[in-house]
């Protein structure tokens, strides 16, 4: 898993910076010299489509879906683990509904053979494809922790459901921001001034 | 059963779901789904279908990964972390001395970075135990920088604006350009607050004078960020750019700062590139699924009885607005902010607009409602991620206690918006 992680990451971060680059190029040709590269924003709206796809698996794995842990928290073990059991339930229903609907998109786009109404015309169906592809894997890694929950629970084991799938609290996201800002040597021995 | 009932129903039944824990995004669209499919069967599949790829296609909405990044970038290069210093020599000498760099550098951070977690941990890690030293109580110290982390929001470039843009067909331009007023003067109520607070209570922390000429050498630390912010807005109030575009250009602008800088690694890029992906598949995961039961509330005709309903009751402006400040607080005290607005946009809009207020102005209203839940427990997000940060052993008592005071100035702040309309409207009037 950590390395599907990081290559959907690498995946999602070139995409976005590559994007930002053809941007920021158009938008100075456009406003400095008055030409436009056609099409630019188009392609922002595919990026977005890939990217926010992969996004989606990301977030599952990191389990940075929200949710909230006011009740939640105060449960015992139990009630913690019948939730956390529908919580990913409905994470890989939606996963699914996703992947079905892109399926109807793309299948629309074939049979009526649709192009963008844009400059370049683009037939949807191929960056359709892409964005189905994308979803599939959401659909294929909530489906994998969909059967993971079932098996720990019919199993007994709620120990490892109650650890793995709760609400990922900002205690803990709290904990990352921190890690990394000590990594990243914040400090504050450089303060101006003293106090008198 | 009418349709103003099953809209009650389905809204009371969507909140106690995602209180019970069940994930936000989901809840909304198999809710969603549910209804649509009882009413138009398989029809409302290959409707939501388009509307899915509408919305993830839609270019308006790449501005939100590109923010993203250009916040992660700006924070994890460190570029963030040294304007506290800057702050701090510009601003210790006033009544109040650090709580005010607290709320200057959150109200810069927060331009930068849309993480409410990031900036939060980021300031008080640099500010906390500098805080604890120097003698400031606690209450105020962490009060102050969890209402300071709540600015983000307000303060463009955010991502909780490009939403509400996109789901109610609002310039986000406009939107970012509305927020500026509202959040520097917001910024300036908290820093009045502390001053006024500092000299009646007798806090007296003076630091030293920090000679001019160090303070204009620590000014580099803001200009990056500074940069970055001008051209950002400055490309959108001129028209130059989108939105999409000036976040496009911040990006590459961050990226050749960082490149100067030597810090462009490729640990670096991986780490930002994580986080940005999480955040963003978090974030439009829960937009792309209000959209769909944003669908499913037309095509059921929900929307518009609720609509209908709530005017019927002839409730000035005023009134539903005093109603909503109400509503929201409520909510904000027990849900996440995020998704306490994407839910509540497609029943409120529609109402407050057939009233005859301000769309962008409303835009803005919503956002310092999501401020206030910020802060408001026992669901505060701030609260206890400041809690989570402080170096002594007390109780979240103390962050409530700190944090209160700035929870009454934004309702005050809100009734100011209400009474002068202008601070909010007269800037994306005039552009």
């Amino acid at each position: 898993m950590k390395n599907l992680e990081k290559v959907a990451a690498t995946l999602f971060g070139v995409v976005f910076v590559l994007l930002s680059f053809a941007v920021a190029v158009e938008t100075t040709m456009r406003k400095v010299f008055n030409v436009s590269l056609q099409g630019v924003d188009e392609l922002g709206g595919y990026a977005l489509a890939v990217g926010a796809s992969l996004a989606f698996t990301l977030a599952l794995l990191s389990r940075a879906h929200i949710r909230i842990d006011l009740i939640h928290d105060h449960l015992p073990q139990g009630p913690r683990m019948v939730l956390n059991v529908l919580a990913m339930l409905t994470i890989t229903a939606t996963a699914l509904l996703f992947m079905a609907m892109a399926f109807y998109s793309l299948r629309d786009s074939i049979v009526l053979n649709s192009t963008a109404q844009t400059p370049w015309a683009t037939p949807i169906k191929y960056p359709q494809m892409v964005w189905f592809a994308c979803l599939a894997l959401f659909a294929a890694v909530a489906s994998g922790y969909g059967v993971r929950v079932l098996w720990l629970a019919f199993t007994g084991r709620g120990d490892v459901l109650v650890r793995d799938y709760s609400p990922r609290g900002a205690k803990e996201e709290l904990k990352e921001e921190l890690d990394d800002a000590k990594a990243r040597g914040v400090d504050v021995a450089a303060l101006p001034g003293k106090a008198k | 059963m009418s349709m103003v009932a099953v809209g009650v129903v389905s809204f009371l039944a969507m909140v106690l779901f995602m209180l019970l824990g069940m994930p936000i995004a989901t809840v909304m669209l198999l809710l969603a789904v549910v209804g649509g499919m009882a009413a138009f069967g398989e029809a409302f599949l290959i409707s939501g279908a388009s509307v899915l790829w509408g919305t993830m296609s839609e270019n308006g909405l790449t501005s939100i990964p590109l923010f993203v990044l250009l916040g992660e970038l700006l924070l994890r290069s460190g570029m963030a972390d040294r304007m506290y210093q800057a702050f701090a020599a510009w601003l210790g000498r006033l009544p109040g001395g650090l709580l005010h760099t607290n709320i200057g550098c959150c109200a810069l951070f927060a331009a930068t970075s849309g993480s409410s977690v990031a900036t939060a941990a980021t300031i008080g890690t640099v500010a906390l135990p500098s805080l604890q030293r120097h003698g400031y109580p606690m209450s105020a110290s962490l009060g102050s920088l969890a209402a300071g982390g709540t600015l983000g929001i307000l303060i463009p470039p955010s991502v909780n604006m490009i939403i509400y843009g996109s789901m109610t067909n609002n310039s986000v331009g406009k939107l970012f350009i509305a927020g500026i007023i509202p959040g520097l003067l917001l910024t300036g109520c908290f820093m009045l607050y502390i001053y006024i607070m500092a000299k009646t209570t007798g806090l007296n922390v003076v630091h030293d004078p920090v000679p001019l000429k160090e303070r204009l050498r620590l000014l580099v630390n803001i200009t990056q960020p500074v940069v970055i912010f001008a051209i950002v807005m400055g490309s959108l109030y001129a028209g130059i750019a989108t939105a999409t575009e000036s976040a496009a250009l911040g990006v590459v602008v961050a990226l050749a700062f960082i490149g100067f800088s030597g810090k462009l690694t490729t640990t670096l890029m991986q780490a930002c590139f994580l986080s940005s992906a999480r955040t963003t598949g978090m974030i439009l995961l829960i937009t792309t699924a209000a959209f769909v039961l944003n669908l499913a509330l037309s095509l059921t005709g929900i929307g518009e009885a609720l609509t209908k309903w709530v005017t019927s009751f002839g409730l000035s402006k005023t009134a539903l607005l005093l109603a909503l400040i109400l509503f929201y607080l409520l909510l904000g005290m027990f849900m996440d902010t995020l998704s306490m607005m994407v839910a509540t946009i497609p029943l409120t809009y529609p109402i407050v607009t057939a009233v005859g207020v301000d769309p962008i102005w409303f835009g803005i209203f919503i956002i310092i409602m999501c401020e206030l839940g910020l802060i408001t427990p026992p669901v505060g997000m701030n609260l206890f991620v400041v809690q989570g940060i402080r170096p002594d052993e007390g109780s979240v008592g103390d962050v409530i206690r700190g944090a209160f005071p700035y929870a009454i100035i934004m309702i005050l702040f809100t009734f100011l918006l209400m009474a002068f309309p202008q601070i909010v409207t007269f800037l994306p009037e005039n552009m």
